[in-house]
């Protein structure tokens, strides 16, 4: 039980440091914005679709159409 | 008549004989018009074709958007241009941008990994809820004007972001009920671990020295959880105290406070029970509901009073030779001339000196025709040149123009609004009383009995009764409510609509783009000689495409152009299509063309044009502002409650009365200035009304400021969003219908959770009076109830 008299204080220690850690994040802008983060995640860079329309639009195919007219 | 294919871009009709194309995701798709084509093509060649795989709605036409020119943006990069919205920090320039254009998730991905890969860019990101880009990136490499040029060839519009102090305002209390939440959780978890350790059920080999410790640590941490997290229940108390009305903030400060000053009282005397925990409990459990709460509605003040988007930022200033230079709009002066081309917005208030056009007025009167003038007539700041380029004499600015006028009404419209009482405010008056009432009874009694324990007993009495479920009640419910309706697409402004529609009896609605689809489309064309249909449809769009007037907009494009048109304000076009003159427009007008009396109209309903060449009349076409489908389920619904129905419009024609009598609303009145819709809304108040108004146009925001509970279509001016309590963004007026039977089920989850409270509070108070309650069962119920709450509560989120 004399453990907790060390245990406390270190407690303490680790809840103001949780405290400032939160206050930093907050003031950092880190939670203004709760909604996007919940998409980013799903767009894949790595889908292939994609890597073929980068590797389209590097090496454009030949297109046959007249120039657009109003 | 119009083919079915839909552009792969914007998703609006795609004319027949089309021939825009571009190649996207392996195919070739069909695409509207010029605009779309290119930022199709834009998309392509940066290699972001995932855009076209994962947005979940059309994008914008980028031709709605406001046309910027290049040399308005080329202002941008002035130094005292950049000033109130640039930030320079070393290197490095960062800015706040509102982009339009904005329709789905895959819009946000888009926008940022296109400006990331410029160089330059040191940062983009964009914010979906409130569509703000923030953006770092070196000028002294790229100046502003190439992103917000990028911007565009994607299809967005940019405009710098000033956050008036309201949204300054907004952010930072957001942040402050973050901190304040955070605070209290992390502390209530340490506090709860060591008060837990003092309680009689779980002492079990406690020395005098280590209790006294944990007693003092439990004071040290739950003191900045009573001082700085729940400062605002203290300080509300306080206020409604002073007013002389018990609510929900009285009871939780005399919770929280109580048992914070008998937690002090214990811990220097070293006898009592602790219940820091319960403070920390009701200040973690009410903060968390209330920040839900916060978030649910502050989605939508996205839609900040940007007044700029109704004026234009920039103007051409004629100097006295007659040369034009452009400047910013906060540089004009009353008296300078400016010259405004077809197609842009005017910036001041004025005097014609020269030309002949139409003006579109709609932000005034909202009647979609525009207006012919000539010189010396008066014009209006914020509305549209149409058809030629004016000069105008500058006669009233700023805070002295009609727009601002109309501002002030709007302002002083929700002074005068009335409140409507909370249900949970009145039974928490009662509930009070009763609790107070029945404590200093069970206290008095307890005196007489054992005078050391009535202290004790009455403070559990306060705290087991708590006010926790009570006060979660109604923000949990209303949470939840207000989230399903976001889901189906009606954004939720202010707090009290989901309880006000319980207690409306009128409606009144705007006819222009409410009750309409607020665009002229083309209902019929009829062949009166040998070309059919589809060729004198094909004629007729080849003269309207050249003209800005909102009746060419219904043509779509020609699959050919014509060689000439010149433009008759007010009567119609004339022009050579393919070798033969044609005119199109009043059939006076068209008469004369081939020199016969006009012929009379065959129709009653919407608006006729006659298409003739020089041998006679070729076709009739019809316009007509199409009805929306789903408005007759929603005036079904208003007359199933037994709601009397208004139609209100700034439209003169008679059109008003049609519309009515085809829905069958029994009141109709056009030609209305925002000041008559007022004086009527105020009327309806005198005769005891509550009133719910739909509207979407800038003459619409007084009565929307003023009317008990008011939605704008998502279509509508920012103005209008901004005055409005609700945002009906999916622009479907059936979401309207759903929104009504969920404000009812609402009501009755509300009652329900109030009534459970109350239950629970009435079982407890026996026990607590007797002395049985402890800490720990304290903590218990007061958890459980809650819970309970939540979960009754999250019903809302299913089903309409």
């Amino acid at each position: 039980m004399a453990a907790l008299y060390v245990m406390i204080p270190v407690a303490l220690v680790v809840v103001a440091l949780a405290i400032w850690l939160l206050f930093w994040a907050i003031d950092n802008g880190q939670y203004d914005d709760l909604d996007s983060p919940a998409h980013n995640i799903l767009f894949d860079d790595e889908d292939p679709s994609h890597k073929a329309g980068q590797a389209e639009a590097e090496n454009p195919t030949k297109r046959d159409e007249a120039p657009p007219r109003a | 008549m119009a083919s079915l294919t839909s552009c792969y871009h914007c998703g609006l009709p795609v004319p027949a004989g089309n021939r825009f194309q571009a190649h996207v995701l392996g195919e070739p798709r069909e695409m509207c018009c010029p605009g779309c084509q290119a930022v199709a093509e834009a998309i392509v060649a940066g290699g972001l074709e995932g855009y076209y795989r994962h947005r979940s709605e059309n994008a914008a036409n980028p031709e709605a958007l406001p046309q910027a020119l290049g040399e308005e943006l080329a202002l941008y990069d002035r130094a005292d241009v950049q000033q109130p919205f640039v930030r320079h920090e070393g290197e490095l320039a960062s800015t706040c941008l509102l982009i339009e254009g904005v329709s789905c998730a895959a819009c946000g991905w888009l926008i940022e990994k296109h400006l990331r890969s410029l160089d330059g860019v040191a940062e983009a990101t964009l914010n979906l809820s409130n569509h703000r880009l923030h953006v770092r990136w070196k000028d002294s490499q790229v100046p502003l004007s190439t992103l917000l040029e990028a911007l565009r060839r994607i299809g967005y519009a940019a405009h710098p972001y000033q956050p008036d102090r309201a949204a300054e305002q907004l952010a930072r209390e957001n942040r402050r009920a973050l901190r304040q939440l955070g605070v209290a959780g992390l502390l209530w978890f340490q506090v709860m671990m060591a008060t837990m350790a003092t309680w009689p059920e779980f002492n079990l080999d406690l020395s005098a020295g280590m209790d006294k410790l944990l007693r003092w640590v439990s004071l040290i941490l739950t003191t900045p959880i009573v001082f700085y997290s729940s400062v605002d229940f203290f300080k509300g108390a306080w206020r409604d105290l002073r007013t002389r009305h018990l609510t929900m903030d009285v009871s939780v400060s005399l919770a929280i406070g109580g048992a914070y000053a008998a937690g002090i009282w214990s811990t220097l005397t070293g006898q009592g029970e602790l219940y820091f925990d319960a403070a920390g409990m009701f200040a973690l459990f009410l903060l968390a509901g209330r920040f839900l709460e916060r978030r649910a509605r502050e989605r939508t003040a996205a839609a900040t009073a940007q007044l700029v988007n109704l004026l234009p930022p920039s103007c051409l200033r004629l100097d006295d030779e007659g040369r034009s230079e452009r400047i910013l709009l906060r540089e004009l002066g009353v008296g300078d001339r400016v010259l405004v081309p077809p197609g842009n917005l005017l910036p001041a208030d004025g005097r014609i000196i020269a030309g002949q056009s139409s003006v579109d007025e709609s932000l005034l009167t909202g009647e979609y025709l525009p207006h012919p003038c000539a010189p010396g007539d008066a014009v209006t700041a914020g509305t549209l040149n149409v058809e030629g380029p004016l000069t105008i004499e500058v006669q009233a600015l700023g805070d002295d123009t009609r727009l601002s006028a109309i501002v002030r009404l709007l302002e002083r419209a929700q002074a005068d609004k009335p409140r409507l009482a909370e249900l949970a405010d009145r039974v928490a008056q009662w509930f009070l009383l009763a609790v107070l009432g029945v404590a200093t009874l069970v206290g008095l009694i307890w005196w007489q009995i054992d005078a050391e324990r009535a202290f004790w007993v009455v403070l559990a009495l306060l705290v087991a009764t708590c006010p926790c479920a009570l006060s979660l009640a109604t923000p949990t419910a209303l949470t939840a409510a207000t989230g399903n309706l976001h889901r189906l697409g009606l954004l939720l402004t202010r707090g009290h609509v989901l309880e006000g529609l319980n207690g409306i009896d009128t409606v009144v609605f705007d006819k222009t783009g409410t009750l309409t689809e607020g665009r002229l489309t083309l209902r019929e064309v009829h062949p009166l000689r040998e070309l059919d249909g589809n060729a004198c449809l094909a004629l007729a769009a080849a003269l309207e495409n050249r003209s800005e007037h909102p009746i060419a907009r219904a043509f779509g494009r020609a699959p050919q152009a014509a060689e000439r048109v010149d433009s008759t304000p007010g009567k119609g076009l004339e022009g050579l299509v393919q070798g033969r003159d044609l005119r199109i427009g009043q059939p006076a007008f068209v008469a004369t063309l081939y020199g016969q009396p006009a012929p009379p109209i065959p129709g009653e309903q919407g608006q006729w044009l006659l298409l003739g060449d020089r041998q006679g009349a070729l076709a009739w076409l019809v316009l007509d502002d199409r009805l929306r489908e789903d408005a007759p389920a929603l005036l079904e619904a208003c007359r199933a409650r037994g709601w009397q129905t208004l139609l209100l419009s700034g439209d003169s024609s008679p059109m008003v009365a049609e519309v009515a009598q085809r829905l069958g609303i029994d009141d109709a009145r056009g030609g209305l200035t925002p000041d008559a819709k007022l004086a009527v809304l105020r009327q309806l108040h005198a005769q005891g009304h509550r009133v719910l108004m739909l509207g979407d146009g800038v003459n619409d925001v007084p009565v929307l400021a003023g009317a008990d509970i008011s939605v704008a279509m998502g279509s509508a001016t920012d103005l209008a969003k901004t005055s409005a309590d609700a945002i009906l963004l999916s622009n479907r007026l059936d979401t309207l219908v759903q929104a009504f039977a969920l404000a009812r089920r609402t009501r009755r989850i509300i009652i329900e959770n109030l009534a459970w409270a109350g239950l629970y509070n009435g079982l407890v108070l026996p026990f607590a009076a007797l002395g049985w309650i402890t800490p720990l069962w304290a903590a218990i119920g007061m958890s459980l109830s809650s819970l309970l709450v939540v979960l009754n509560a999250l019903r809302l989120t299913r089903g309409a």
